[in-house]
């Protein structure tokens, strides 16, 4: 009933192109977030789902209703699309108080008096601000102004929720609160939901399915599952946390289990996995987390489903309960590992599982 | 939810886009009326109420070939270098002193100092006259004792004295926020390589109010080439000619004016202004750029001048003193005395008379009258036109709203004189204009398009303030760009209009010279009826009128700070 289609929608700011042909697909319920870095082009998709932004072209449909079609020209005001926007920085209107800011909404909708007060009531108990009623939004903390601003998009009913970095104003504490918080308030609901953030681990966190942009087009449209695991390219992996990428040239392709074999630069020959069916194009990337490199003093037993790599220990940075050691493994090679384990002497053997060995395209 | 039903694209009204281009096409009449007939009468041949008129550059020809025209020139360029000079020497000294000094007394010559600005320019040109003219009060006491003369007010330096003392606050006003804001670190680091304090404020205070100070100049210099009181007081007497007053000559002393001449001479005018703004539009551009706003309020120090601040203090109330309070005081007592002179006592000459003709009389009363209503009422009119215009052109996705923004702020350019010459004419060449001649509703609408830059001005910092998730919160709540606006952001503008319609009412009250064109029996203002009387040399009237619209300001300014004490946290 309110699945989104975005097809591929274009936005430019004069030469700047803030989006590049960004096509999502939404199903009805689902909780997807737009991950991405500063300026990658989040908000832009959001507001202009939301009609605060026109597009250059492309087109949106929510519940098989066109909401912009580049084509035919079609655009509907933001105030026709019964959408619940979340922002940033909440928004509230500063001289109305949160009772206020919650009727307005209803007023545009002609809802009778009795029937405001029930709803607004039910919207703030579902986000736990019911007594807070009477005050200004100055007079509420951050924390309870995003509350606010959330019960204020949920006490028309729209048909979809959008939030843009909606916890990014909070301290760290609040934040992973409000997470949990947020995301049984949505199940609860059952409302489709776009979710804006920069945040890997929140949107790991939160996600049905995530979509990672990179400068105004998609990068990868996965499960947090996938994403965390097996990334599409080396700018998802790096911005999901993978920060070894080892160049090298690929020897042969196993298309049964998956693999390939990569010769590095030094001589070493690494297996990666290679899910795909084509073979990887020239300049593909071996990536693997640092949590997934253990280190070890004696070299440890070779097998078929493990790489090893032996180097120079360059640096240790105590983390707490873990260690960050940056190695040198030869040409340029820097390689990062995190582990519990410690490691005396200058020189390490480094040894990783296959399966958390990755074969990305640049 | 209803809301989201399709409906038809053709059955949807847009108010939105209605409001938007109807706001849009009255500033532009607003500003075209008065300004297309000026540039289209300086090309016909004959005056442009009449029939199959031909194009030429005749005009432009005839004027730069009338010798009169050649020394208004000539006089207006040297009345405006000179008021420039001596306000911003002024009004930089009073931002320098007041602002980065502990000289004593510094908060209320901060208030003295910027009283001028609320007072009528022809006001203070009849006080100054009153008391410096060349039979006034204090020149003739001069005199007597000194035996000659010691100065004439109707010469340039006379006027040129007067026009930049009153335009000196401008500056002040202008320089006073990058005083306030200028780093005191780099004025310590100067102390700290050995400068005076005096010394470092020379040297690196006021480098670093350059841009501002040029500005300000700009601005002066402009206000003095479009000034009329001071040349109509001071000149016309002797037979100096300026711009403004060619002008004023030209179209209502002749019998028969030559239009096609008043025309080129307004065009012209017009240009040169507008180069100066298109001049000072780039400075500004360039100046911010060098502009650091901390998002801390840092509080600046002040240097320690210690003895040199009673002396300044000391030369500042005594120059308060003689340009404004004391010419102040003489109109006042003008006003209740029969005649003014060294030679008697005033408190022998006392009398109501020149109250008694003022309220006796149908014309005069309904003058002041008139100038109430049209700052009370056109005043808070012309605030809410304003609001819109500054809402569309900010706050709306109108697709002409930048060159909306442009139309609205080109009055600038337009001196009131001219302002009323082209309204004048509209009037001769629309349609059904007549209904419009002769009211006081003619005056508004010319005030109200002289008023926009200033009220927009007003308004547009605040607009920027607000911010635009607000309005983008209610559109996507369901609210139009019209209930946006009346719910959400017109109320959160609230102290912002207040200002706009202070200034506003301020400015409504003091105009004269966009009305010497437009004023009517039934329609009179304060402003034509003064020059009415100080043309037929009536001064006693003059200086009750002046004392009334005093006392009407004196009044505003009181209960509007008044009540913005006590809604300040509304
Ligand atoms: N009004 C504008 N004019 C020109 N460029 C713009 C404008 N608004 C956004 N952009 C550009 O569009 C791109 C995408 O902006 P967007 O606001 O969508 O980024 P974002 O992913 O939300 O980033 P952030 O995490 O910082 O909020 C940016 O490169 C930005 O510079
Ligand atoms: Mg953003």
């Amino acid at each position: 009933m309110s699945e989104v289609v975005v097809d591929r929608l274009n936005k430019h700011y004069g030469p700047v192109q803030a989006l590049h042909e960004v096509s999502l697909h939404v199903p009805d319920g689902e909780f997807l977030t737009l991950l991405g870095p500063s300026g990658c082009g989040k908000s832009t998709t959001l507001f202009a789902i939301a009609g605060l932004d026109s597009p250059s072209g492309g087109r949106i449909t929510v519940g098989g209703r066109d909401f912009y079609n580049g084509a035919s020209g079609l655009e509907l005001p933001p105030e026709k699309r019964n959408l619940g926007l979340v922002f940033q920085s909440y928004a509230l209107w500063p001289h109305m108080n949160v009772r206020q800011n919650l009727a307005f909404p209803l007023r545009l909708r002609k809802v009778g008096k009795k029937e405001q007060d029930a709803r607004i009531e039910e919207a703030l108990a579902l986000v736990e601000m019911g007594a807070y009623i009477d005050r200004y939004p100055h007079e509420l903390s951050g924390g309870q102004q995003q509350r606010v601003a959330l019960a204020r998009t949920l006490v028309f009913r729209p048909s979809l929720l959008l939030l843009d970095e909606p916890l990014s104003n909070l301290d760290a504490k609040l934040r992973i609160k409000a997470r949990s918080w947020l995301k049984q308030l949505q199940r609860q609901l059952g409302l489709t939901t776009l979710y804006v953030t920069h945040d890997q681990s929140e949107a790991l966190a939160l996600s049905d399915r995530i979509v990672v942009m990179e400068k105004g087009r998609v990068s990868q449209l996965g499960s947090p599952e996938e994403i965390y695991r097996r990334p599409a390219n080396a700018f998802v992996a790096d911005f999901v946390g993978a920060s070894n990428f080892l160049p090298g040239d690929v020897v042969d392709r196993n298309a049964i289990t998956g693999t390939c074999r990569v010769k590095l630069a030094g001589g070493d020959v690494l297996t990666a996995l290679w899910p795909d069916n084509s073979a990887p194009p020239a300049g593909s990337l071996l990536t693997v987390r640092p949590e997934h490199v253990k280190l070890s003093a004696e070299p440890p037993l070779p097998g078929p489903d493990v790489n090893i790599l032996a180097g120079r220990i360059l640096e240790r940075a105590y983390l707490g309960a873990r260690l960050l050691y940056t190695l040198d493994c030869g040409h340029g090679m820097v390689v990062m590992a995190e582990t519990e384990t410690r490691v005396e002497g200058d020189t390490a053997w480094l040894c990783f599982a296959v399966d958390d060995t990755l074969l990305v395209r640049a | 939810m209803s809301l989201a039903e399709p409906q038809s694209r053709f059955f949807r009204p847009d108010r939105a886009l209605l409001i938007q281009a109807a706001v849009a096409l009255a500033t532009l009449a607003l500003v075209l009326g008065p300004l297309v007939p000026v540039l289209w009468q300086s090309l016909l041949d004959r005056p442009l109420y009449e029939a199959d008129p031909l194009f030429s550059l005749d005009n432009y020809v005839r004027l730069f070939g009338n010798p009169r025209f050649h020394d208004a020139l000539g006089n207006s360029v040297l009345l405006a270098l000179l008021s420039t000079l001596i306000a911003t020497v002024l009004g930089v000294a009073f931002a320098l002193f007041l602002e980065r000094t502990d000289m004593p007394g510094r908060g209320w010559l901060r208030n003295l100092t910027l009283w001028p600005m609320y007072v009528s320019q022809l006001v203070l040109a009849f006080a100054w006259f009153i008391l410096y003219g060349p039979s006034g009060y204090v020149t003739l006491a001069v005199e007597r004792m000194a035996g000659v003369p010691l100065w004439d007010m109707y010469t340039i330096l006379g006027m040129g004295l007067l026009a930049g003392t009153s335009q000196a606050p401008v500056v002040y006003l202008f320089c006073s926020s990058s005083a306030r804001m200028a780093d005191a670190m780099l004025e310590d680091a100067a102390r700290s390589v050995g400068a005076g304090p005096l010394r470092a404020l020379w040297s690196v205070s006021l480098p670093l109010m350059r841009p501002s100070i040029i500005y300000a100049a700009l601005l002066t210099f402009i206000g003095s080439l479009e000034m009329l009181a001071v040349p109509l007081v001071f000149g016309k007497p002797v037979g100096l000619e300026f711009f403004t007053t060619f002008l004023y000559m030209e179209g209502l002393g002749a019998i028969t004016p030559d239009y096609g001449l008043i025309g080129a001479a307004a065009t012209l005018l017009l240009v040169v202004i507008s180069i100066l703004l298109v001049i000072q539009g780039l400075l500004l551009r360039q100046s911010k750029r060098f502009v650091t706003v901390r998002g801390k309020a840092q509080r600046p120090k002040l240097a320690p001048i210690g003895r040199v601040g009673w002396v300044v203090c000391g030369l500042m109330s005594l120059y308060t003193a003689l340009v404004l309070l004391l010419p102040l005081a003489g109109i006042v007592l003008r006003s209740v005395t029969s005649f003014l002179t060294p030679l008697m006592s005033p408190f022998d000459l006392l009398t109501l008379d020149h109250f008694e003709i003022l309220f006796g009389y149908e014309a005069y009363r309904r003058s002041i009258l008139n100038s109430v209503f049209i700052a009370a009422f056109g005043g808070a009119l012309a605030t809410l036109f304003v609001a819109m215009v500054a809402l569309v052109a900010h706050r709306s996705e109108f697709r002409f709203r930048r060159a909306l923004e442009f139309v609205a702020l080109y009055p600038r350019a337009m001196p009131g004189i001219i302002a009323g010459i082209g309204m004048f004419w509209a009037m001769l060449l629309l349609p059904f204009a007549h209904v419009l001649q002769g009211t006081i509703w003619l005056l508004m609408l010319a005030f109200t398009m002289r008023g926009i830059p200033m009220a927009f001005g007003a308004l547009s910092p605040t607009l920027h303030q607000i911010g635009r998730e607000l309005d983008q919160g209610a559109r996507s709540v369901g609210a139009d760009w019209w209930t946006t606006v009346r719910v959400i952001i017109l109320p959160l503008m609230k102290p912002a209009l207040f200002s706009a319609y202070v200034l506003l009412f301020l400015a409504f009250l003091k105009e004269y010279a966009a009305a010497v064109f437009l004023f009517a029996p039934g329609a009179e203002i304060i402003g034509t009826t003064m020059l009415t009387f100080w043309t037929n040399g009536s001064t006693g009237p003059v200086a009750a009128l002046s004392v009334i619209q005093l006392a009407i300001t004196a009044l505003f300014v009181t209960l509007a700070r008044r009540s913005l004490r006590t809604n300040k946290d509304v």
